[in-house]
């Protein structure tokens, strides 16, 4: 990869996926005929682990490095756009080390997707051929848009150094790059969303719509929430990456600057995860208007405790990222003037961990709920969206704090209304906290209808108000603030790398649980309410199985991702353009 | 270098163990399989009928994800302990048969709303439910049975409720 012309990156990008699809429709026509023809009912049996546990693995797979290159360019375009305004070399380093990451990932990603593009057709040819004959034209423009956007990119990370003096037009090109990945995801969340919340067809799954089967009640929530998530995803690996490279770094000079990449990675991730829990409530009412019963399966019946699984995953991160800022004031000159408010911040983050974990229906099927009653007599009214809001709101806000504090540990306001300016930080703090309590507790009061639209948005809307107050206020106090000493990037110890990768292995387990929950949502359907999965497959597994595949599926992530690293490490020994210093 | 890596790998190893352990032995094992379509002979006697009703109802009818046993505060739908009693109170305040009232709370429920609840309900005789004519009137007698008298037979009962599917898909619905 050293030293490429853009014009020999460009083919070598075209070649590479040329080869793949190729590989992709010869295989797809060789088993066609040499495997046995599929059953009565339209499936083929994928040895060992069965047709389900490989799509799943694939699938997810796929998913997660797709993810991850359509994540990482937004933040790179914006840290080298923050560059060419401010003329600052590091971001340009930092912008261009993580579009090298993107750049290699789009070969594991193009493989994977290879794999689950023979897999589909092969082993579930009758859904295939339905979700042609729906959705068909989507495929081909998928096709094109891929072929595009893979050629920007080549030229973006190729032009790299040439265009160093023509930086509007890179970033330009980086903009045309995020682009592509957008309509990219578009057409896969449509996939996904006919296959959840169908329309545009009649009951017996015959076209009627087409645009209709695009435009479903899933489609743009989903991809709001997607494109989020990866940037908190790809921002998370760019952590990892940095984490690493901290790790095993020679220099103070390379661990001044991991740190500091690992820091900003992980700052951008947990900034962008704020918005996920409104976005991720949007997709819930759309689903739940598409129908009632679905939303109602995917939040209190079967996947109940899954929700107490995904908030023991958003705990253990959130607890991860609170660890890794209160170890990061012993870097800031002046960080120890806060090393008292950590307890306090420490207990509310339990206290809202606790609501967050409790169960509603902690009945696992119907069977159960016959018996022991469907909501527990105590603990369901603390396992209520009423109360679960409240606590995820509150947990944020403490963890936007440790933020807050990280970032002012090292400055000494001097404007001349600083005394003001502290006493409405804490106005806002614990004013936001008493209004979003009093909504929560008010919620019990109220019809699902306005809990759902009216008052757990008011709630998200008082954390958004809050942290937006202090941001703007902080700001201002601290502006020409005395500093008290730069933040020693890189006097860190070992271990808060650690709660980097912890958040991320974390963040990537939690988005396998979530596909998972968000695909068995559909029960025993391919396509919701139209077409039946009728293969042995179609029922759910347990959690414990849901799991032990989601922990697989994780490790060879990571596996994929060292390799990926290596590579990297090994392409900056050559020297070049691989090289880091570059 | 490597001491790194292996550190990284233990680390990484060691956190997906840690979470498939608690989904394998902290949260309670089942699987959710397909229901089971229930056949209905003709002339089945009145407990066999019902029985087959309450096994739909907490069943392939996945009516008990809304519906609670007994009433609750903040329920979503009726309870189905005194549903009976309920319907024939309201059949009688709008004048329509008990009958029609049950198999239009089934098929067509979107016509009249219990007041304190929303429009929530979808047509179970359609996908994804896909409830058949017998299992419809087997989950009409069990409901009949929480508080009334048991009217809803099969065969007999057709009629009244294909006369209400009927009325369902003239305001719109595929049937």
């Amino acid at each position: 990869m050293a030293d490429v012309s853009v014009k020999k990156g460009l083919t070598k990008g075209v070649i590479k996926l040329t080869v793949l699809l190729g590989i992709s429709f010869l295989f797809l026509f060789v088993l066609g005929k040499l495997l046995p023809t599929p059953t009565e009912d339209g499936y083929r049996v994928f040895p060992l682990i069965g047709s389900r546990v490989w799509v799943w693995i694939i699938a997810q797979l796929h998913l997660n490095f797709a993810a991850f290159v359509l994540g990482v360019p937004i933040f790179a375009v914006s840290m080298e756009f923050l560059s060419w305004r401010r003329s600052d070399e590091r971001l340009d380093r930092i912008a261009y080390d993580f579009t090298k990451l993107f750049t290699l990932a789009y070969t594991i990603t193009a493989a994977v997707g290879t794999l689950l593009l023979i897999s589909l057709p092969v082993l579930y040819p009758k859904f295939m051929d339905h979700m042609m004959k729906i959705l068909g034209p989507t495929w081909w423009l998928y096709i094109v848009v891929m072929y595009v956007e893979v050629m920007v990119c080549y030229y973006y990370y190729y032009s790299w150094h040439k265009m160093k003096d023509n930086k509007g037009t890179h970033v330009a090109i980086g903009g045309l790059l995020n682009i592509m990945g957008v309509i990219m995801l578009l057409i896969t969340s449509a996939w996904v969303g006919y296959m959840t919340t169908p329309a545009g067809v009649s009951e017996t799954g015959e076209l009627l719509s087409r645009w209709k089967a695009i435009k479903t009640h899933m489609w743009i929530p989903l991809s709001i929430h997607r494109l989020c998530a990866n940037v908190v995803f790809g921002a998370g690996i760019a952590a990892s990456y940095a984490a690493y490279r901290f790790i095993v770094a020679e220099t103070d000079e390379d661990r001044a600057y991991y740190d500091w990449m690992g820091y900003t990675s992980a700052m951008i991730s947990i900034g962008f995860s704020l918005i996920l829990p409104g976005v991720g409530y949007l997709l819930g009412v759309e689903i739940y208007s598409f129908n009632e019963q679905m939303g109602i399966q995917l939040m209190g019946g079967f996947f109940a405790w899954l929700w107490v699984m995904q908030a023991i995953l958003i705990g253990a991160i959130l607890m991860f990222v609170n660890y890794y800022l209160w170890i990061s004031l012993n870097k800031m000159p002046g960080g120890e003037r806060y090393f008292k408010y950590v307890k306090y911040l420490f207990v509310t983050m339990l206290l809202g961990y606790a609501v967050w974990l409790t169960p509603h229906s902690v009945a696992l099927s119907l069977d159960e709920a016959r018996k022991m009653g469907t909501y527990h007599p105590v603990l369901g009214n603390l396992g209520v969206m009423a109360a679960k809001n409240t606590a995820v709101v509150i947990t944020y806000l403490a963890t936007f704090l440790s933020f807050a504090i990280f970032k002012m540990s090292n400055k000494e306001a001097v404007v001349s209304w600083a005394k003001l300016g502290n006493a409405l930080r804490g106005l806002i703090v614990i004013g936001s906290t008493v209004i979003v309590l009093i909504l929560g507790v008010y919620s019990y009061m109220v019809s699902s209808a306005v809990r759902v639209k009216i008052l757990s948005p008011i709630q998200f809307g008082v954390f958004f108000l809050a942290i937006v107050a202090l941001f703007i206020l902080d700001a201002k106090m601290f502006k020409g603030a005395k500093i008290l000493g730069e933040p020693r990037w890189g006097k860190m110890p070992e271990r808060s790398q650690y709660a980097l990768i912890g958040i991320t292995v974390t963040f990537t387990w939690l988005m396998g649980m979530m596909g998972y929950m968000r695909s068995g949502g559909r029960q025993y359907w391919h396509v919701y309410g139209i077409m039946q999965d009728t293969s042995p497959d179609a029922f759910l597994p347990t959690h414990g199985f849901a799991s032990v595949v989601t922990s697989i599926l994780t490790v060879i992530f990571f596996a994929l991702m060292g390799l990926l690293f290596y590579g990297i490490m090994k392409l900056e020994k050559k020297g070049g353009q691989g090289g880091a210093k570059a | 270098m490597k001491g790194g890596a292996i550190k990284l790998f233990v680390l990484v190893v060691g956190i997906n163990i840690f979470f498939a352990y608690i989904g394998l032995y902290f949260l309670p094992q089942s699987q959710s399989l397909p229901p089971k379509t229930i056949k209905i002979e003709k002339g089945i006697a009145q407990d066999e009928l019902i029985a087959a009703g309450e096994t739909i109802l907490f069943g392939k009818g996945q009516c008990m994800v809304c519906h609670p046993m007994k009433p609750e505060s903040g329920m979503r739908a009726p309870a189905i302990a005194t549903i009976g009693a309920d319907m024939v109170k309201a059949a009688k305040e709008r004048n329509i048969p008990i009958e029609n009232y049950v198999f239009e709370g089934l098929v067509n429920p979107a016509e009249y709303i219990q007041k304190g609840f929303e429009n929530m309900m979808p047509p179970v005789h359609k996908a994804p439910t896909s409830l058949t004519e017998g299992e419809l009137i087997a989950v009409s007698a069990y409901l009949q049975s929480k508080g009334a008298n048991i009217t809803i037979n099969y065969p007999d009962s057709v009629p009244i409720l294909q006369d209400e599917i009927k009325k369902e898909t003239k305001k719109g619905g595929n049937g």
